[in-house]
């Protein structure tokens, strides 16, 4: 049975002419235990489609059954309740308390539990010696490099031992380094037994997942399992497919140069069953995510 | 509600990082708490002076005075334009029985030179037994009786005996009043100036015979109060009454004047007093509204500075209420503490006071105490409203905001 079911999810931003269709329709269901790659284009509803799972969002439309418990409408409290304990989200932004010590950062989830100080800190504690930071305890986030600071929210997002963590692009302020030593840890918390959902922009990144869904527009557009170990079939294809013209691109008169920009959208795009009339919304929005993706 | 040592921690950390706001934030609660202890003890201190004064010298005493001697509009007893008090009253009442002396009290105008022109100087006229009445004993001399009561004899306050004169002992010595000479038989020991009393008044006073100021052809008199010593002090209900009786025959049937017991001429005299404690603390309460109101607006800029913050506390698993708590104990915090250096500020202004001036104000621990409620109050109305909206956001929508 599904650990997470999400059945027809939408998600609109704004109203009237500035609406936005941030997830369209969703259907998804993580088993226990999966390792699951989120991967597409800045846009296309990653963040949002995260945000719903970790119930820090709810969908517009559409049903969300965490562990056979519909949980899209919950009173803020019981929302409250199963972020604290289900539940370890981790920021590309890491959001660590710029004023709280490394260890006070990763005892916060325990504080709103009700637990004492004391207990608190030391069970902080262990979980910073887990991540390898129990030297950097008593430093301040703004004394720590990205790959630390990283290391420490995960810790943060690991004591109160929840059975899912997610993790919105927790490599994307990190170099190699630090990329390797946050994918070794979520990998070691995926042995486990826990359930990981990650995004991230690098396909070499899914050799550690179980499973890779692809994302355009709002939709999932690829939903594939691969092998622990292997670089999933359809980023290969991002990774190494050539720069190429495209009808749309013809229509919307954009140049060469652009183009190769947007070659990775453009890999992905062509997995994807056309529907005839997203063309030009498509077309319209391509300027805008380009420029998203060189941030 | 959670009230955790871990919120009070965290406020003060936050107002640490902030001193000067902070400062500047409790600032109104500081002056509105230190004013109203200070006021508050200065208040029931003076009523301690003035009740204990009743109980020493005039508790047996009971005062007539005219109707339009009594409390004004404002609680103010004011001096009567036209007195209606008689010497048919006087004799009337020392007529009753259980009295044991009575002295009517004639404020007469008029300036009096002796070696020098004393201009404090209030002449009052009145019979023998005003050092009884009183209870004062004369310094030197006598005090003139019943015989030499119709001589142009006088008995000098302590004051006034060295406001005219350059002797320390005028006895036998004169001064004109109203082109009369008058001789110096006595006097007077000092009063002991308590508050809102009639001391100042006895002290500077020159005393003469009523009968020798009937001899002077001196126009318009009225008697200002008639002061009546009972033989004890049980009797003081009956002579009350037996006063009103006698006075409303005189008067035919016009109660126009006013017969006040010991307890009443006290309450009387706070009436002053009173008027400017509400006063003061009216001022101070709204200095404590408007602290209330800088607490709130601060809390309100805190919270849209710190919405990032609070995002990540709820996707840490923080409840709207562990939220709402902890904005709400930092608006407590700070508004307890601005009433607590607002205790220390009414504690040294009490100091100041008790050593510069004649008043012993009193700071007891239960204003102290309603001083820190009120403060706590102050936070939790006023940190409401901000730490309400804290707590309300989405947790995403709260994250993006930075
Ligand atoms: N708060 C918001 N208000 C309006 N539009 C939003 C908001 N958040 C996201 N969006 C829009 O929703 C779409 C999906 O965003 P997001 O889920 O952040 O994409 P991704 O994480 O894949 O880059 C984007 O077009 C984005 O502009
Ligand atoms: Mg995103």
């Amino acid at each position: 049975m599904a650990l997470i079911k999400l059945e027809d999810v939408s998600k609109l931003y704004g109203f009237g002419d500035a609406t936005t269709l941030a997830l369209d329709g969703v259907s998804l269901a993580i088993n226990k235990g999966e390792f699951v790659a989120v991967m597409g284009p800045s846009g296309c509803g990653k963040s949002t489609l995260l945000n719903i799972m970790g119930l820090l969002d709810r969908p517009t439309h559409g049903t969300y059954k965490l562990n056979n418990r519909l949980v899209q409408r919950l009173r803020p409290p019981q929302a409250a309740k199963l972020r604290r304990d289900t539940i370890g989200f981790i920021f590309q932004s890491y959001n660590l308390l710029p004023k709280l010590t490394v260890l006070e950062n990763v005892a916060l989830p325990l504080t709103y539990k009700g637990m004492g100080l004391t207990k608190r800190l030391k069970q902080a504690s262990g979980m910073l010696e887990r991540v390898g930071m129990q030297s950097r305890e008593y430093f301040y986030p703004s004394q720590l490099s990205g790959g630390q600071i990283q290391c420490a929210a995960i810790a943060r997002a690991l004591v109160n031992s929840p059975s899912i963590i997610i993790a919105d692009e927790p490599t994307g302020n990190l170099d190699s380094a630090g990329s390797r030593l946050v994918m070794e840890l979520l990998s070691e918390i995926h042995k486990t037994g826990n359930t990981v959902i990650f995004v991230t922009h690098n396909p070499e990144l899914t050799r550690y997942a179980t499973r890779v869904v692809y994302m355009h527009d709002g939709m999932i557009i690829e939903d594939e399992k691969t092998a622990l170990g292997q670089v999933a079939t359809t980023a290969r294809r991002q990774l190494y497919s050539r720069p190429r013209k495209s009808v749309e691109d013809d229509l919307a008169g954009v140049s060469l140069l652009m183009n190769m920009v947007e070659e990775k959208d453009l890999a992905s795009e062509s997995v994807k069953t056309k529907k005839s009339g997203k063309s030009a919304r498509r077309i319209a929005t391509k300027r805008q995510r380009s420029k998203d993706e060189t941030e | 509600m959670s009230f955790s040592p871990g919120h009070v921690r965290t406020a003060v950390l936050t107002m640490r990082q902030n001193r000067w706001r902070s400062l500047l934030t409790m600032f109104g609660v500081i002056v509105g708490v230190a004013s109203v202890v200070t006021i508050i003890g200065i208040s029931e201190g003076v009523k301690n002076q003035i009740t204990n004064q009743v109980n020493v010298y005039s508790k047996d005493v009971i005062t007539v005075s005219s109707r339009a001697a009594n409390l004004n509009a404002f609680g103010v007893s004011s001096v009567p334009a036209v007195s209606t008090l008689t010497p048919q009253d006087v004799s009337a009442i020392a007529n009753i029985r259980g009295v044991k002396a009575s002295v009517p009290l004639e404020i007469l105008s008029g300036q009096a030179k002796g070696d020098r022109i004393f201009h404090g100087a209030v002449v009052i006229a009145t019979n023998q037994n005003l050092p009884l009445v009183l209870s004062q004993s004369l310094a030197f001399g006598t005090f003139f009786n019943n015989q030499d009561s119709n001589t142009y004899s006088a008995v000098l306050g302590a004051n006034a005996a060295t406001g005219l004169f350059r002797d320390s002992i005028p006895l036998g010595y004169s001064f004109n009043w109203r082109s009369q000479q008058f001789v110096v038989d006595g006097v007077l020991n000092n009063f002991s100036n308590t508050l809102f009393s009639n001391d100042t008044l006895y002290n500077n006073a020159i005393f003469i015979p009523i009968n020798a100021a009937n001899q002077m052809s001196l126009g318009n008199r009225s008697i200002y109060e008639i002061l009546v010593r009972v033989t004890s002090s049980r009797l003081l209900p009956i002579v009350d009454k037996e006063i009103n009786t006698a006075l409303l025959a005189t008067h035919s049937n016009q109660h126009d004047f006013t017969v006040l017991l010991p307890s009443q001429v006290a309450e009387s005299n706070t009436g002053v007093l009173n008027l400017l404690t509400e006063l003061i603390i009216g001022v101070a309460i709204i200095s404590l509204f408007v602290g209330g109101v800088g607490i709130m607006n601060v809390m309100l800029v805190s919270v849209t500075e710190r919405m990032h913050e609070i995002g990540i506390r709820k996707a840490v698993g923080a409840s709207n209420r562990q939220i709402l708590s902890q904005f709400l104990v930092e608006a407590i915090t700070v508004s307890l503490i601005g009433g607590i250096i607002g205790i220390i500020l009414a504690l040294v202004a009490n100091g100041a006071i008790r050593s510069l001036t004649n008043l012993s104000p009193t700071l007891n621990w239960q204003i102290m105490l309603i001083a820190v409620a009120i403060s706590m109050g102050i936070g939790i109305i006023f940190g409401l409203v901000p730490a309400f909206r804290a707590s309300r956001k989405e947790p995403i929508d709260a994250l993006r905001n930075d």
